[in-house]
């Protein structure tokens, strides 16, 4: 017979009282570890589109001057530059410690050419890597494959009259000649062969209409455009997409600009702090929704186990009587919460991994998963344990305070 | 010299609201020698129970003393008072206050809970003192499987279990019939011929007649003892104990040197 033994057999005795404690603690930490999960889930997920989601470093010639700009971007070397960027680089890139987390490298070169009698900027290249790299362009025709293929721009397709309005579209046109967003392009290819740099051309496809610098451009393969510009092997710009989802972008860009001495490196700030301002939200977020359930199950805590201890005033009464002190009394109800709570943390911990794993498929796309952390268990477990102690601090010292004679009185 | 010493106890209780309280106890001394069994008799309200929690250092008088073994009771601190309760002091409760989850045998060893002693050590000291009061033999059972008088005896058991100096006891027979009473009754005397002190608070003319003495108090205050402390041997079942319960041997090897004989309070 100890301390203990009496603890667990007044649990024993109270089992509904015991099991709607851990049944409180369990959703109050089942909230918890589920958004905890799934923030962390979506973390991911958010962290990968972003990454995903075009370049978050550029690498650029070093130059005084700047001619041209692409998609905002300075781009040097256009006209003037000094320092070129070659497709050696692309290997030095390629070079560098942390190059298992690119996941895309996309070099260019830029040139402005005549395309039927319009100076128009020209970009040579390499498709797979820019295809990936621009998800959100929308492509009407085919990719490109052979070497004469080109891919037009909206303004140039429509500078030219490359494309025609599809016969329905024209039919329910919207008003004020507004155009269609890209996701809705209503029109068709009308024309196969194009003039670009004094070169015949086949026209691949058409890009939708973005807004941005694509749409007064034309692109062709690499190879082809050092070609027509007479300057094989060269560059003008290099564009990459880390994944960079924990890792820090400017420990990758450091190691690029040691790798590229004569190169400027850069990482585009804005979609780096776009994506870490979404991450801290939703951790945010998810951290308050996580103390206010956190809170409500503490207050569940204390207000059962004030009662409990008004329930119990007389038995308290006995144990002071027959020679129980003060501590005795607080750490008799201190091992009932404490087994109360460690049940309730395990029990939430497996019901918040559950309850994420069931809710994921709603909140990501397919693939994501809730990995099983030991480390979110034992956290669970310790959130728990001191959300029951720290409640039930002023009860069990309220009990060790009763006073033995009028406890006794109790009714 | 006493082993229990009550010098000029008061105790108020103070109204809400009212800076003046109510008197429950006035003046109160009296003394206890080792060994003797001492009953307190009073009309309800009279202070009875109020005295027996003093002397159960558990309700701090207003004024006065306390000894107890030469200690000074109210002297100690509150978590010292509570360690002087368990070495010093059994209780017997009235409704018994058995712990209804705990069987016999744990309810036996509450008081021993607290004591650094091998769970092994506990146990023998409660089986021996359940052996002592007849329920050897239904250690496992829960308090609602005993009958009135085995609760009775449980809860004696469970006082003395730390082998206590002095046992205090409230009306221990006050909800039981007649028969199971008188047991009760006869496991105190029984005690008591071992050499236990014994204080007992009752209502029943017939316990108090098999005590040493009996104190009455009214309105807070003891009434003047009147009479000698009665000789041991005359207390057999016959006083008022069921005959058919075994006649008690009581040797008569109390110290009665210390007592004063005089009545003590107003």
């Amino acid at each position: 017979m100890r301390i203990s033994t009496i603890a667990f057999a007044n649990l024993k005795r109270r089992k509904g009282k015991a099991l709607f404690l851990v049944a409180g603690i369990g959703i109050g930490i089942g909230t918890a570890v589920a958004l905890l999960s799934l923030s962390g889930s979506l973390r991911e997920e958010i962290g990968s589109q972003l990454d995903r989601f075009g370049a978050n470093i550029v690498v650029t010639p070093h130059s005084d001057s700047l001619a041209l700009e692409y998609g905002g971007i300075p781009v040097a070397g256009v006209a003037f530059d000094e320092h070129r960027l070659t497709n050696e680089d692309v290997a030095g890139v390629l070079r560098i410690p942390y190059r298992k987390r690119l996941s895309v490298i996309a070099p260019k070169l830029l040139g402005a050419v005549e395309v039927e009698g319009q100076k128009t900027l020209l970009a040579g290249v390499d498709f797979s890597s820019e295809l990936r790299l621009k998800r959100w362009w929308r492509l009407t025709g085919r990719k490109p494959e052979a070497a004469d293929d080109v891919l037009l721009g909206y303004e140039v397709a429509r500078a030219v009259s490359a494309i025609e309005p599809l016969p329905s579209a024209a039919g329910q046109g919207r008003p004020n000649g507004e155009h269609h967003p890209a996701s809705e392009e209503r029109f068709r290819i009308a024309k196969e062969r194009l003039i670009v740099a004094g070169r015949e051309h086949r026209i691949a496809g058409v890009i939708g209409q973005t807004g941005g610098a694509e749409d007064r451009m034309v692109f062709a393969s690499l190879g082809r455009v050092q070609d027509l510009l007479g300057k094989p092997g060269q560059l003008s710009v290099i564009e990459i997409s880390a994944l960079c989802k924990d890792c820090p972008i400017e420990d990758i860009v450091a190691q690029i600009r040691k790798e590229l001495p004569h190169a400027n490196a850069s990482a585009i700030q804005q979609s780096v702090r776009a994506r870490t301002e979404a991450v801290e939200r939703l951790t945010r977020f998810s951290a308050a929704v996580s103390a206010v359930v956190l809170a409500i199950g503490a207050l569940m805590v204390f207000t059962t186990m004030m009662s409990s201890v008004v329930e119990r005033t007389r038995e308290i009464g006995v144990l002071r009587a027959i020679g129980f002190r003060r501590t005795h009394i607080i750490k008799g109800l201190m091992i009932e919460v404490a087994v109360i709570s460690v049940a309730g943390g395990v029990l939430g911990w497996a019901a918040g991994l559950l309850a994420s794993r069931l809710a994921l498929p709603y909140f990501t796309e397919a693939g994501a998963q809730i990995e099983v952390r030991a480390s979110l268990a034992l956290f669970a477990v310790a959130v728990a344990l001191s959300t029951g102690m720290v409640s039930s601090v002023y009860p069990a010292i309220r009990a060790s305070r009763l006073d033995p004679a009028e406890a006794m009185r109790h009714v | 010299m006493s082993f229990v010493v009550v010098e000029n106890v008061g105790k108020t209780y103070s109204d809400q609201g009212s800076r003046t309280g109510a008197a429950v106890l006035r003046n109160v001394s009296a003394r206890l020698g080792e060994g003797e069994f001492v009953c307190l008799m009073g009309p309800s309200g009279s202070g009875k129970s109020t005295l027996l929690t003093i002397l159960g250092a558990m309700n701090h008088p207003s004024e006065g003393k306390v000894h107890i073994d030469g200690i000074d009771v109210y002297a100690l601190s509150d978590e010292r008072r509570a360690d002087f309760r368990s070495e010093y002091l059994g209780f017997v409760f009235q409704q018994h206050h058995l712990m209804p989850y705990l069987n016999a045998i744990e309810n036996v060893m509450l008081p021993l809970a607290t004591l650094r002693l091998g769970a092994a050590e506990k146990r023998r000291r409660a089986l021996a003192v359940l052996e002592k009061v007849g329920l050897a033999g239904k250690a496992a059972r829960l308090p609602n499987q005993l009958s009135g008088g085995e609760q009775g005896r449980l809860a004696i058991a469970r006082a003395i279990v730390n082998d206590p100096p002095l046992v205090l006891a409230d009306e221990p027979t006050g909800t039981l019939d007649t028969k199971t009473g008188d047991e009760i009754m006869k496991v105190f005397l029984d005690l008591n011929a071992r050499g236990q002190t014994i204080f007992m608070v009752t209502h029943n003319p017939a316990n108090a007649r098999l005590a040493h003495r009996t104190l009455h108090i009214r309105d807070g205050a003891l009434a003047p003892e009147s009479g000698c402390p009665r000789e041991r041997t005359s207390r057999t079942p016959a006083d008022g104990l069921d005959s058919e319960l075994p006649a008690l041997t009581i040797d008569g090897s109390g110290d009665f040197d210390s007592l004063s004989g005089k009545p003590f309070g107003d």
